[in-house]
């Protein structure tokens, strides 16, 4: 996952139906931008089979018996 | 027994009414008095129902005097972060977009307690929307430490903290998305249980983020959140995700010694770049966990900074998607802040954001394998004692996001990982502001986290400080 640029950003906002300008876009991509970057090393790396609901699996593994 | 109730604990209280040692009546008034002599210091309530505290109270005056007694909290007086609905009544989310809006609902946490007896006082302030870490509110203005006025409470539960610190009222909900019961109960000097993810119904809880948002209690003690935990936890069928299954016996817990449980120290990340004053008394606090029985060895933890980047992220998506409405709509009614970090949340591509959703689980298997030889992890809940009111007004400044990010960098891992955490005071600075540590669980083992809590609150008595108004 790589930091997004505010000319990115200005182009997902829009699209997401909520516009902002370049200034704002600039502030947002260094704002979020640490965050990217923190996750970058995960990535990309998922495997395949991993699903969001794996999450509860794990969290209360009696629902799996 | 102290001769104004409103010092007593919550338990204490509640069992003085049930007892007819203090009347309901008597109590709320004493709640009462020390709001009137606090709130111009502290701006901790949002509304103020006094009328309608007394005849609530007088109510359950009359109805213990026939032998009716409504449940373990009978009459006992209590005011709540204001976002938690309650039909018929203005719940702001500390907004002003939300300033008039009256619920219809009312939530099952808050039921559940009115259930067990409560009886109403009024409404906490807190973050515009629970969006902040601080305690400012652009609309409202900031609360107020009761340690030291110009100082912060942290927040979101900025009310809550500063309310029970002053003991204006014996216990109050907050809710915790990225640190928001642990700052403030850190910050203030009370008790505050972040509870696992999924143990107690969000139902009619303002939303913040889906994945992340929890509900728990600020209190006096761990004793007093094991009490409320008991009557708010359990299976919900407004909420799906609330857990299926019996509640623990958790009052039982906190009666039990920490004697033979094993808790982990993190060897990095918790222990870097810490004020020395924090650092002394996670060190302090260690030695009593040793002198009252427990266990304590080093553990090494998967990269916290990894969890809490993605726990940022998730936060920031499901925010401005709860908020996609308003932002098109009403972008000038939000605070500068909180309107930037909203916005922060249209910068991430779907696919990005399903991915740190997809890594959850192995992050939390991970967490799990690490954590396998301890009961618990204790850790700092921030590196530094509560910062100055005009020193942490960053407001929506180039470098707002650092300085929040760098505030709360012990508190967002936890909330990835929809673990439980305890936060209690365990020392104060030398200038008399409190500073408390963190207990972090297994999820769905705040029984082992009340026990450690409450085992340390019986062997020191850093949670019994009063503040005093200058």
């Amino acid at each position: 996952m790589t930091r997004p640029t505010a000319k990115e950003i200005k182009a997902v906002a829009e699209v997401a139906g909520v516009p902002v300008s370049a200034e704002v876009a600039t502030r947002i991509a260094n704002s979020i931008g640490p965050a990217f970057e923190g996750f970058a090393a995960v990535a990309g790396t998922l495997p395949f089979d991993l699903e969001p609901a794996t999450f509860l699996l794990v969290q209360v593994p009696q629902a799996r018996k | 027994m102290s001769a104004e109730p409103a010092l007593l604990s919550l338990r204490a209280v509640a069992d003085a009414i049930a007892q007819k040692r203090f009347s309901s009546r008597e109590v709320t008034q004493s709640c009462l008095e020390r709001i009137a002599k606090w709130q111009p210091h502290l701006n901790a309530f949002m509304a103020i129902e006094a009328e309608a505290a007394l005849a609530a109270a007088d109510a359950a005056d009359a109805a213990l005097a026939k032998g009716k007694i409504s449940g373990a909290l009978h009459g006992v007086p209590l005011a709540h972060k204001d976002m938690y609905y309650d039909a018929g009544r203005v719940v702001t989310c500390g907004s002003k977009i939300r300033r008039d809006f009256v619920a219809t609902t009312t939530s099952t946490a808050l039921q559940r307690l009115k259930d067990a007896g409560t009886i109403r006082l009024g409404s906490l302030q807190m973050a515009e929307f629970a969006y902040g870490p601080t305690g400012h509110n652009s609309h409202y203005g900031a609360v107020h430490n009761p340690f030291a006025l110009d100082h912060i409470t942290g927040g979101s539960s900025s009310g809550s903290g500063a309310a029970v610190a002053a003991r204006l009222t014996f216990a109050a909900l907050g809710s915790d998305t990225g640190g928001s019961i642990r700052f403030p109960a850190h910050f203030c000097g009370v008790t505050g249980l972040k509870t696992t993810y999924g143990l107690v119904s969000r139902a009619g809880a303002m939303p913040l983020s889906q994945s992340l948002d929890t509900v728990g209690p600020l209190a006096r003690s761990a004793e007093d959140c094991a009490l409320l935990l008991g009557l708010m936890a359990g299976p919900d069928p407004e909420d799906p995700t609330a857990r299926v299954g019996p509640v623990p016996d958790y009052a039982t817990s906190a009666r039990q010694s920490m004697k033979g449980l094993r808790i982990g120290v993190p060897h990095a990340f918790y222990v870097d770049d810490l004020d020395s004053e924090v650092a002394g008394v996670l060190d302090q606090t260690i030695q009593v966990f040793r002198r009252e029985g427990a266990d304590v060895v080093q553990v090494e933890l998967p990269d916290q900074r990894q969890l809490a980047a993605a726990c940022q992220l998730v936060l920031a998506v499901e925010a401005a998607a709860f908020h996609k409405r308003w932002l098109i709509e009403r972008p000038q009614d939000y605070g500068p802040q909180v309107l930037m970090r909203l916005q922060n949340g249209l910068a991430m591509p779907a696919v990005s954001y399903l991915e740190t959703m997809r890594w959850r689980g192995s992050a939390l298997a991970a967490h799990n394998a690490a954590v396998a030889g301890v009961d618990a992890v204790v850790a700092p809940v921030a590196p530094v004692a509560a910062p100055t009111i005009a020193e942490s007004d960053v407001g929506n400044s180039p470098d707002a996001e650092a300085v929040i990010q760098r505030l709360t960098r012990f508190t967002r891992a936890v909330n990835y990982l929809g673990l439980p955490a305890l936060a209690i005071p365990a020392g104060s600075t030398r200038g008399g502001l409190p500073i408390g540590v963190q207990l972090i669980g297994r999820s769905f083992e705040e029984s082992v986290l009340l026990r450690i809590g409450a085992a340390f609150q019986r062997a020191t008595d850093f949670h019994d400080r009063v503040p005093a108004i200058a």
